[in-house]
């Protein structure tokens, strides 16, 4: 925000940068053979639906060119609404490369109609260490950082996060302001 | 085409442009205060201006400790309130800040407000009632007003307003025991210093307290936008504005009180009408509020 936005108490949000994401399609060469980490084929995309006419129609028109991409990738997408009042699209895609894409392609499509702003997360969910392990994505930070909930209400594994965020630093974007590590608990993926 | 739209909703020109005069006036007045003060005394302003400084600073950096602990609240943490932060955390994302302390206050009414210094040391507190009485979409509303203010660091904003006010609130009570105490002799056969800097320092109190008053109240203006833009549908922040207000009519106005504590200096007449009233308020009257939500609202294609 520059000077003049804060003189004049001006709030925009942030555009979203979804180029980054691709930074984990190299990184997971890493996760699963070094970590043992591989990804549960499925993603999550979360946004704050506006309540303008014209957000329901780029919505929809998203839908639609979702429905296409998941018809040529092979992919399953499906969306649903959380009790946050945030809308969720998760996509399910053995082919982790697809995966990524999709998820690249809904936040390119948004960000091209102006609704960049809206876009919160995406979140990818790898398995194999027993409990799953998340990687979020912000927009607002074109960073990732892990999320590792141990399933026990609003609880995170802080160790394994720390652990996991020294491991790929190397290779990912990693948030390095550990106090934007939003968890996004209960995330349907 | 969308794009250019929904640029244009952070910005209100009237406003900045409102704010540009009542922070010039301000600034006037100041440097014209500061010339009178340094014309007419030498010494011993230098320490005064030093020591308001030091306070204006130690109440800008401990701001936020120091409201928390007036207002009573109490910091909590994520398993204390997960609902809570997981709203604000979500929201924080969405606006690019940091995410705040939070903390509750144990009162029935439904009230909130932000302080800190800066977004790194930014606290948030709501009352139970708020979290109680409001539904879910309504405290999100609240919430994103309230991170508006942290994001346009209203704290930071509003103690530079009013450093040349406390300056010359101090002053005018110097004057005044000055002159009680017979010190300060007029020069050749003017008038006593003391009642010069007495009537210099009323005067720019007066007028700078209804500019500093202007300037807050838009800045709410300011955060009601930003809540709007934050989480996309003003409306939710227009019904928390009425349950809010229809629930404060009950208790005395915090804000009136806040002028009495200030002030004992000012008397004001209950009879003085709303109109003049509305002169000292730190936030514009609800109705006002709503309408330029509503207006916000026509402009993002939702009219309410």
């Amino acid at each position: 925000m520059g000077i003049r936005d804060l003189l004049f108490g001006r709030s925009r949000l942030k555009e979203a940068s979804p180029e980054q994401l691709f930074a984990l399609s190299t990184a997971r060469v890493t996760l699963e053979a070094e970590l043992g980490l591989r990804s549960a084929g499925r993603a999550g995309i979360c946004f704050k639906p506006l309540s303008a006419g014209e957000f329901a129609r780029a919505e929809r028109e998203l839908a639609e060119l979702l429905e296409i991409a998941a018809r040529d990738l092979g992919s399953h997408v499906s969306q649903s609404r959380d009790e946050h009042g945030f809308q969720w699209i998760v996509i399910e895609d053995p082919e982790f490369e697809d995966l990524v894409t999709t998820v690249h392609l809904v936040g390119t499509d948004l960000a091209a109609r102006g609704f960049g702003g809206q876009l919160l997360a995406a979140i990818f969910r790898f398995e194999g260490r027993g409990r799953p392990v998340f990687w979020i994505y912000g927009y607002k930070r074109a960073a990732f950082w892990p999320f590792v909930p141990t399933g026990n209400g609003q609880e995170r594994d802080n160790a394994e996060e720390l652990a996991l965020k020294a491991q790929l630093e190397g290779e990912l974007p990693v948030e390095q302001d550990l106090s934007r590590w939003l968890g996004l608990f209960g995330a349907p993926v | 085409m969308s794009e250019v739209r929904r640029k244009a909703l952070g910005r209100d020109v009237g406003l900045s442009a409102r704010m540009l005069l009542t922070g010039g006036l301000l600034g006037l007045l100041y440097v014209v205060f500061a010339v009178v003060l340094f014309s007419i005394l030498d010494v011993g302003l230098f320490a005064m201006v030093l020591l308001v400084g030091g306070l204006a600073l130690f109440q800008y950096f401990t701001s936020d400790k120091l409201a928390l602990a007036a207002s009573g609240a109490r910091v909590v943490g994520p398993d204390e309130a997960p609902a809570l932060h997981a709203m604000v955390e979500r929201l924080c994302a969405l606006a690019d800040l940091p995410k705040p302390k939070l903390a509750i206050i144990d009162s029935d009414v439904p009230n909130a407000f932000a302080t800190g210094r800066s977004p790194k040391h930014a606290a948030v507190a709501v009352t139970r009632g708020l979290w109680e009485r409001l539904e879910a979409r309504e405290v999100e509303g609240v919430l994103a007003h309230e991170l508006a203010h942290v994001g346009n660091r209203d704290v930071l904003v509003m103690t530079l307003a009013s450093f040349f006010a406390m300056l010359a609130g101090v002053l005018t009570r110097f004057a005044m025991y000055s002159g009680m105490f017979g010190g300060g002799r007029g020069r050749d056969n003017g008038p006593p210093i003391w009642l010069i800097v007495l009537a210099v320092s009323v005067l720019t109190y007066a007028i700078s307290f209804v500019l500093i008053r202007a300037l807050s109240r838009y800045r709410e203006y300011a955060a009601d936008r930003g809540a709007a833009v934050i989480t996309g549908a003003p409306e939710n922040l227009m019904s928390a504005l009425q349950k809010i207000t229809g629930e404060m009519a009950r208790i005395p106005q915090r804000d009136l009180r806040q002028v009495q504590a200030m002030n004992a200096f000012f008397i004001i007449p209950t009879n003085i009408g709303a109109r003049a009233l509305a002169l000292l308020q730190t936030h514009p009257p609800t109705e006002k509020r709503l309408a330029a939500l509503a207006e916000i609202a026509r402009d993002m294609g939702r009219p309410v």
